[in-house]
């Protein structure tokens, strides 16, 4: 196997961008990935937290606001190359509508989601589809009518004849509306929405960048918005999609299936990775690694028994809030972090990981995305911003 | 003012029980719950159907009891017994002359315990230590399903005009002359009291009913004893498997459909609400457990929970362990107080005999001759097989004997008729539990349905694999379109108890794959949804 300049462990949303910035910098990169990541997952939105008055051991303090800045530009160039139109930056956040009715705050957000004009529409149109699962329009009305109280409501429901078979998920129906968008189109020219109103549906214009939302918005007068929904969500998938467009694009090799199990060291420098697939190893040689295999949702890390989390493949030392009383909250929805997702791997400013006592443990090993520890990127909604700010940043290093 | 003939106060196994048998006799009766039904001990334990084998030694008199209402409620509780059958093992570190005392308890006892070669135990339990397990037997043990049983006693008291109030508290007694005229209660949502006339009250309150004792200012020995459980996400084990030796911790695994329960610990606790668990009491039942079964650890821990035992201490008697898990009957006349009387001790496998002997002391004073008959009837009738033939065409077929036996023959067939008729009401609530959403809106419009923890533990939404990651948004909408008002608009509130609920059995396992799981959720109902309404 030929050296690659930079091998990426991890497909998930800091993997791709840092293959997708690396390679735009004509490296030879190579992406090996197990599993999907959690884009799939994601509401698709980049949430960037906050910059301001951070303790030092946090990860925007070792990634700087330069590369935040210069992250959110990458990431604009990869979504306009694949024809999925974000809208925001990092100043000032837009609100996107969520399936249950509350407002989501958000840096980057999908044009089809945002929400800011919603409060000079003049009436909300909540359209759901018959045999559509998880899309609950009563439920999402009564929740959103507390933030906009003067607001006439309509629900609607519309048929797409989808009923009959096994249940239908929102990633169901935006693929059968990129195959045909128009009798969804007809459905809700029927509303007769104004161009002061607003029409509120499941994230279902499509899987693949923004075609069938350009169809049918060119259509409609009202103003069409997107909703977050439960997994597996077509925004997080478009979102996948276009960074995959751009690494191929870029003549990035990438390997599916294909599980890191160990690095191959010498002194400070990893030289390759070892890749176990089932009938053998393989070794992939670099000169430099991105890691960015995920947290405890996607395996980057580890925890067989209390107050022992690991990291797999290099083994690197992992922080962690000791002590019952530290790892969790009594609430699951608390006003404060949750210590376990505090844990992660501690790093110096190249995102080298680093020891308890501050020793540089490989200097060709940058750490970017969710396994990074020393702070709980749900509780400060800062997940999507460390991932693209990190990888960013480990792939210009 | 409302009026019946006998309140019974408590909503667990041996109330419901005992509002079974009075109904049955012809007896009016109403039962008052302070929170939801089964919410204490009868559904916050193993889930064993003993054989007797575990007082085989201790206390046959409880060992007897226990083999004739096992018998018993295979017959009437056909649909919520598993007869998987038991297990007793002996490992290397346990006296091999308890073993001879058990033996020979068992003979006495009357229970059947068949001794098997270790070649046979590993047949049937393959994962069983091959380093430490010594000697094995075979016992009538069963798995019964505390949520399923309760539901159906409901079902059979309802058919003999038996009746249920439930978050509603006993706050006091009105008394005239040393004579009982009602029992005061608090509804927990409205915050309303009233009086309920009636001739007599049975304190049926477990481990609460010292507390409804002292609203009577009457004494009663009873002791909350608290015992964690873990229940793990795979089935581990075939059969109920018990340690053969003195009672202790950590030492029976009982298995329920695709999931298995360790447990547990025995622990005096001053207030039966405390149903809390800790890590620490989580890895010394690992512990314990992983001796008889060495790669425990292996397994994913899907939640923990936590019950308190009512156990009965005559003055001067012993706690814990040693305790007796025999029971009590109290006519409080003896402390001038006519019309009261206090049922406490007991275990779940035989609640219907406590309920029997209770209702008998009633019935004299009543002058009401009517046998009992809750040994000889089925808790329910059988959902007939057309009805299910029907269902299987929109269900999982694993699925649907499942939801026959716990909605039970009326209910069944609407929610079937409405599976039928309305194409949208088959989709799944719940994946893990196979809970389909024509399920989840029938329950919602029960009577006891007040939050959607009451909904979970009617159809097991939430219950299963993702402990609640999927259904709860879901569970929480239907809620709101079908359930109690105003409780059910407050859809966020809704699914953030819910998931609360979860987490409260999550967070000492909080390891492995359970981290996973947990992250998921967050990610979801925090990133996604945004339930915690985080503004800019």
């Amino acid at each position: 196997m030929k050296t690659s300049d930079v091998i990426v462990i991890g497909g998930g949303l800091a993997g791709l961008m840092a293959a997708s910035v690396a390679a735009s910098r004509k490296q030879k990169v190579t992406v090996l990935t197990y599993g999907s990541g959690s884009l799939p997952l994601a509401s698709g939105a980049i949430d960037f937290g906050s910059l301001e008055n951070l303790p030092a051991h946090h990860p925007y303090k070792k990634i700087g606001l330069k590369a935040c800045d210069e992250a959110a530009k990458f990431f604009y160039e990869v979504t306009e190359q694949a024809n999925l139109p974000y809208v925001g930056k990092l100043s000032a956040l837009l609100p996107i509508v969520t399936a249950v009715g509350t407002l989501k705050y958000s840096a980057l957000v999908p044009e089809s989601m945002n929400a800011s004009n919603l409060a000079n529409k003049k009436k909300f149109f909540i359209v759901g589809i018959n045999g559509l699962k998880d899309f609950y329009a009563s439920m999402l009305a009564n929740n959103l009518k507390k933030y906009f109280p003067n607001k006439t409501f309509e629900i609607a429901k519309i048929d797409l004849h989808l009923l009959g078979g096994r249940d239908i998920t929102c990633m169901d129906a935006a693929q059968l509306l990129t195959d045909n968008e128009q009798p969804f189109a007809n459905e809700l020219k029927a509303l007769k929405a104004s161009k002061d109103d607003a029409i509120i549906i499941p994230p279902i214009l499509g899987v693949a960048g923004d075609f069938s939302r350009d169809v049918v918005q060119t259509q409609i007068r009202a103003q069409i918005i997107e909703t977050t929904c439960l997994p597996p969500s077509p925004p997080g998938i478009r979102l996948q999609r276009a960074f995959m467009k751009y690494l191929q694009a870029s003549g990035v090799r990438f390997f599916e299936n294909s599980k890191v199990v160990r690095g191959i060291t010498d002194g400070k420098k990893v030289t390759g990775v070892i890749v176990e697939n089932a009938v053998r190893e393989k070794i992939f040689p670099a000169r430099k690694i991105i890691l960015a295999t995920g947290g405890f949702y996607s395996g980057g890390l580890t925890m067989r028994d209390f107050d022992q989390p690991r990291e797999p493949i290099f083994d690197l030392p992992v922080f962690f809030p000791t002590g019952a009383e530290n790892w969790s909250n009594m609430q699951l929805f608390s006003d404060k972090p949750q210590g376990f997702s505090t844990t992660g791997i501690l790093t110096n400013d190249k995102l080298n990981p680093i020891d308890a006592d501050g020793n540089v443990l490989f200097d060709n090993l940058h750490v970017v995305g969710a396994n990074l520890g020393g702070c709980d990127k749900i509780f400060e909604r800062s997940a999507g911003g460390i991932a693209i700010a990190s990888a960013y940043k480990g792939a210009t290093l | 003012m409302e009026k019946t003939t006998v309140v019974v106060i408590g909503g667990g196994a041996t109330g419901l029980g005992i509002l079974r048998d009075l109904s049955m006799r012809g007896v009016k009766a109403l039962l008052v719950e302070k929170n939801d039904l089964v919410n204490g001990a009868s559904s916050r334990y193993h889930g064993l159907l003993h054989s007797g084998g575990r007082y085989a030694v201790k206390d046959q008199e409880a060992a007897k009891e226990c083999i004739i209402e096992n018998q018993i409620m295979r017959k009437i509780g056909k649909s919520c017994v598993e007869p998987c059958g038991g297990m007793f093992t002996r490992l290397d570190i346990d006296d091999p002359a308890y073993e001879e005392l058990w033996v020979k308890g068992c003979k006495d006892s009357g229970i059947e315990a068949t001794p098997i070669t270790l070649d046979e135990a590993f047949r049937l339990e393959p994962r069983l230590s091959r380093k430490h397990v010594k000697s094995a037997y075979l016992v009538p043990d069963a798995a019964v399903d505390g949520f399923r049983m309760a539901w159906q006693l409901i079902d059979s008291s309802k058919r003999y005009g038996g009746q249920l109030k439930t978050y509603t508290e006993v706050i006091g007694f009105d008394t005239v002359n040393g004579e009982l005229r009602g029992v005061k209660v608090r509804n927990q949502f409205t915050g309303e009291t009233y009086e309920i006339g009636c001739d007599i009250a049975v304190n049926a309150a477990g481990g609460w009913a010292g507390f409804v004792g002292k609203l009577a200012g009457v004494e009663i020995g009873v002791q909350p004893d608290k015992g964690t459980l873990i229940a793990f996400n795979q089935r581990i084990v075939n059969h109920v498997v018990n340690r053969l030796h003195k009672s202790s911790d950590g030492d029976i695994f009982v298995p329920h459909g695709s999931i298995t329960i360790l447990g547990t610990s025995s622990m005096s606790v001053p207030d039966p609400e405390d149903t809390s668990t800790s890590c620490e009491e989580v890895e010394s039942l690992i512990k314990i457990g992983e001796q008889t079964f060495e790669d425990l650890r292996d397994f994913r821990i899907l939640r923990t929970f936590a019950g308190s035992r009512p156990l009965y201490i005559p003055p001067g008697g012993a706690v814990g362990r040693s305790a007796s898990r025999g029971f009590a009957i109290v006519d409080h006349a003896q402390d001038g107080l006519k019309g009261l009387f206090t049922i406490v001790g007991g275990k779940f496998t035989t609640y219907r005999l406590m309920a029997e002997k209770m209702c008998n002391q009633i019935c004299a004073k009543l002058g009401n001759n009517t046998p009992c008959r809750t040994a000889d009837e089925p808790l329910v009738e059988e959902v007939p097989q057309a009805d299910i033939d029907r269902a299987k065409k929109f269900f999982p077929s694993y699925g649907v004997n499942l939801a026959a036996t716990r909605l039970g023959v009326d209910r069944f067939k609407k929610v079937v008729a409405r599976l039928e008729s309305d194409p949208e009401s088959r989709e799944l609530v719940c994946e893990c539990e196979n809970v389909t959403r024509a399920e989840v809106e029938e329950i919602c419009k029960d009577d006891t349905s007040f939050i959607v923890n009451d909904v979970r533990r009617r159809t097991r939404i939430g219950m299963g694999t993702c402990q609640g990651n999927f259904c709860a948004l879901r569970a929480a909408a239907v809620f709101a379109d079908m359930g109690v008002e105003p409780s059910a608009k407050d859809s966020l509130t809704r699914m953030k108890e819910f998931l609360q609920g979860r987490w409260k059995g999550i967070r000492p396992v909080l390891l492995g794959r359970t981290l996973r799981e947990t992250e998921m959720t967050r990610s979801i109902y925090e990133l996604s949804m945004n339930v915690t309404e985080v503004s800019q």
